[in-house]
């Protein structure tokens, strides 16, 4: 009850962040479906894209979620060395440490991009992702500098 | 010094052999202190040929830049050899090209240069401005002599010399088939302090900053067409589907066009600055690949263009990888 | 009409007047001269050569819209150009005003764009007569313009030192010359300006005899000339994007996801290798060399032979941005040579 009270009180801020998550077929969507299935409640403001591998996941995405003015993106997948191809997770740390970090560079607070190693079992911690990524996205702010505002048109 | 008649002799002697088709160089501009690149197809031709501080351009560009036309049945395509003269840096860019595997080394006969720094045409066009009567720079000790219009003058080496030569590692190409001079030790380091100072600025002042920059780009593709490592047919930047960037031309589009450049070449950009050299916006363009080479070399402790049997950057890992970053 | 005065001292209280419409002056971004709108008169940067992007892009604008749509109306809401009000472009020189009435002819050809042309009929120009030459490339002499012209102008300042002389060449120049009747004043010397148009045209350095080029062009079709002059080009869009003649465009649909969209059209550049790609994936200009070859015939040939006006005003900016030094004047006395 306390915990659905808290939710309340937060969707009642006047900024209610629009998050995408690229979650890893195999680890992390079974992560978040487990979570869902055990009713652990958590901020509705992740829209969830299924992906076979976060090794699949282009650092473009990233920056057109951004664009496209998703305040926030993050990237899930298998635990190093669960990866059910074995090394896509390996890329994609190497490819989002420096997307994250450029990104940071030139602008877009780090709290807007985001990554996570969620395995399937791990439902809880799902919850736990979810709550500090939607914190740290509440904190910076909707998504402004170069997201599209059709300037124009 | 490069020794011109030296040089020239060399090419013609390239030139001149039967299973090489042109031999890539450098000319006088057509005004002022500039230079351009030279494309010898005979040997009587090798005379135009010069090497100075003008010649900023990175020939390297244009191996991977020639399109390769069908030929008509019958023919087979010209596969003699190119050779190519390059500096220090613009080696670097040969070197990943090989590391790409963007073409066989039997390809190219790569004519290398060991460079004691180019100069930086804005500075020299600020120092004298408007020449138009063919001029020439050259480097003695530590001086440019800069000859124009019957008058020499001396200007200390480093009011002129370009930023990213204060800050050359590979002043002697790290691959070649000749050498045109002696080497030249390595005469500076580079510590990343103009990017230091940038990561620096709070988030606000960032954007504003790169806004600013961005929102003059024309999107005139310069950067993305001068640059070396820049070379695949279809571009992601010119992908209509999917689009990454709309051809429209405003402050988001654009920024979504540099930094999906600058990710491309992470872990690719040789550092020969051209695009910055070329942008006709007067846009850092610098400043953002030097972000991902700085990170790369801290990160990952890799350097693009040195070895050309390293595996590009992007298609390895190691299970040490840094994931502080990481929930 | 009689030569009035700007005095330097009054030239912030007319631009102040001037920004009851949408004025557009040089400015400065970062040390790049840039034509902008500005509505603070301290923005002006008058003590300029030429602006690097030509100000073309405020009557034909780099990106567009032609008109906005949305998913279930059947009413295209054409963009209405009449909203940006009057324009006043500020300190255009001769050489770009000139420009705009070649281009004139192209989008009143065919078929009469209404954008370009109610933009065009929006806007006066006041131009800055070139008392030195922007550029050591200019040649605005040889391909029939002067520092001093005044075609395409409705008003030409000229600096006599503390003083602007200031002259309206039509009937737009004249009635803006009316809302600065307070800052200005009687007594400008026409004699005066037309001894300092003579002497400015004895600095530009560089020239060209464009006699017979337009015809010589076409008979040049196989020549290898084509091939040498093209062999360093990048194939990037610098010299379209900077020539004030150049005017190609590609029109692209935007669609946002909530079933709105706009039609836009954007420059586009024959130097790009997309520019003729077909669906097929046949390109029949498919490398550097055949597009050079079109865009200097279009531009010496083509086009004068539809128009009378050789397509290029000579501002020397393609000569001075181009990053492999492709020289224009270059390529045409190889053409001659040929």
């Amino acid at each position: 009850m306390a915990e659905t009270t808290k939710m309340a009180e937060d969707t009642k801020t006047d900024f209610d962040p629009n998050i995408v998550a690229f979650l890893c077929n195999w680890c992390s969507y079974a992560g978040a479906d487990l979570a869902g299935t055990s009713r652990i409640q958590y901020p509705p403001n992740v829209r969830v894209i299924r992906v076979m591998c976060s090794g699949r996941v282009n650092p473009l995405f990233v920056m057109n979620a951004l664009q496209q003015g998703a305040d926030g993106v993050l990237i899930s997948g298998c635990h190093p060395g669960d990866c059910h191809y074995m090394q896509g997770n390996y890329f994609a740390r190497r490819r989002f440490n420096l997307m994250r970090n450029f990104l940071e560079y030139v602008g877009i607070e780090p709290e807007r991009v985001r990554m996570s190693w969620v395995s399937a079992s791990e439902g809880a911690k799902w919850k736990e992702v979810i709550e500090e990524v939607v914190e740290g996205v509440k904190s910076v702010g909707p998504m402004d500098s170069f997201k599209r505002r059709q300037l124009n048109w | 010094m490069v020794d011109i008649n030296k040089l020239r002799e060399i090419a013609k002697e390239v030139i001149s052999r039967d299973d090489v088709r042109q031999v890539i160089g450098y000319r006088p501009g057509t005004y002022g202190f500039r230079a351009r690149p030279a494309f010898v197809l005979e040997p009587d031709d090798v005379d135009e040929l010069i090497f100075t501080p003008a010649c900023v351009n990175n020939l390297a560009t244009y191996i991977t830049l020639e399109e390769k036309l069908p030929v008509p049945r019958g023919q087979e395509p010209d596969s003699r050899k190119v050779a190519v003269m390059v500096k220090g840096c613009d080696s670097r860019a040969l070197v990943q090209q090989m590391e790409e595997k963007a073409y066989d080394r039997e390809h190219l006969l790569i004519l290398g240069i060991p460079c004691r720094g180019v100069v930086d045409m804005d500075k020299v066009n600020a120092r004298f401005p408007d020449v138009l009567e063919k001029g020439e720079i050259a480097l003695e000790g530590d001086k440019f002599v800069i000859s124009f219009n019957g008058t020499k003058e001396e200007v200390a080496k480093d009011e002129l010399l370009a930023d990213k030569c204060k800050r050359c590692r590979y002043p002697t190409p790290l691959v070649s088939d000749q050498l045109l001079d002696d080497e030249v030790e390595r005469f500076a380091e580079d510590d990343y302090s103009d990017i230091e100072t940038l990561e620096k600025r709070s988030q606000d002042e960032k954007w504003a900053y790169w806004e600013e920059k961005l929102s003059r780009c024309t999107r005139c593709y310069a950067c993305r067409n001068v640059c070396p490592m820049c070379y695949c047919e279809d571009c992601v930047l010119n992908r209509i589907e999917p689009m990454w960037m709309r051809r429209s031309v405003d402050v988001s589009e654009n920024t979504a066009y540099h930094i999906a450049r600058a990710y491309h070449l992470a872990g690719r950009c040789i550092q020969c600055g051209e695009c910055q050299r070329v942008c006709p916006m007067d846009i850092p363009i610098m400043e953002l690949n030097r972000k991902f080479y700085k990170d790369v070399a801290d990160l990952y402790d890799y350097e693009p263009g040195t070895d050309a049997e390293a595996s590009p950057l992007l298609s390895t890992f190691s299970v040490d990888d840094r994931e502080d970053f990481i929930l | 009409m009689a030569v009035k005065k700007l005095s330097k001292d009054k030239v912030g209280e007319a631009l102040k007047e001037l920004s009851k419409f949408r004025l557009v002056a040089p400015a400065r971004s970062d040390d790049v001269v840039i034509f902008k709108e500005i509505s603070d008169p301290a923005e002006a940067y008058l003590d300029y050569g030429n602006s690097t992007v030509p100000p073309k892009k405020m009557v034909f604008p780099q990106t567009e819209t032609l008109f906005r749509f949305m998913v279930g109306d059947p009413e295209l809401k054409e963009k209405n150009v009449e909203e940006e009000g009057t324009t006043v472009i500020f300190g255009i020189r001769p050489c770009d005003a000139r420009a705009m009435s070649i281009v004139d002819k192209l989008f009143a050809w065919d078929y009469d764009d209404p954008y370009y042309q109610k933009r065009r009929a929006l806007t006066t120009l006041v131009g800055m007569a070139c008392t030195e030459p922007p550029s050591v490339n200019c040649f605005c002499t040889s391909v029939g313009g002067s520092p001093f012209s005044k075609e395409g102008l409705d008003i030409l300042l000229t600096d006599m030192g503390d003083y602007y002389a200031v002259q309206a060449l039509t009937e737009k120049g004249e009635n803006l010359q009316k809302t600065l009747s307070s800052q200005l004043e009687d007594g400008g010397d026409e004699k005066k300006v037309e001894e300092m148009a003579r002497a400015a045209e004895g600095k530009i350095k560089r020239s060209i005899k464009t006699d017979g080029i337009p015809e010589k062009i076409p008979t040049l079709w196989d020549s290898d000339v084509w091939k040498k002059v093209s062999a360093s080009c990048l194939g990037c869009g610098t010299c379209t994007f900077l020539c004030p003649t150049c005017h190609c465009f590609d029109i692209q649909d935007e669609v946002e996801e909530l079933g709105e969209g706009r039609r836009a059209r954007m420059w586009d550049s024959c130097m790009f290798s997309e520019y003729t790609l077909h669906a097929s994936g046949h390109n029949p200009r498919p490398s550097r060399k055949e597009r050079t070859r079109n865009r200097i015939s279009h531009k010496y040939s083509y086009y004068p032979n539809k128009f009378d006006d050789i397509a290029c005003v000579g501002c020397g900016r393609c000569i001075n941005l181009c990053p492999v030094n492709i020289d224009i004047l270059d390529i045409l006395e190889q053409v001659v040579e040929a």
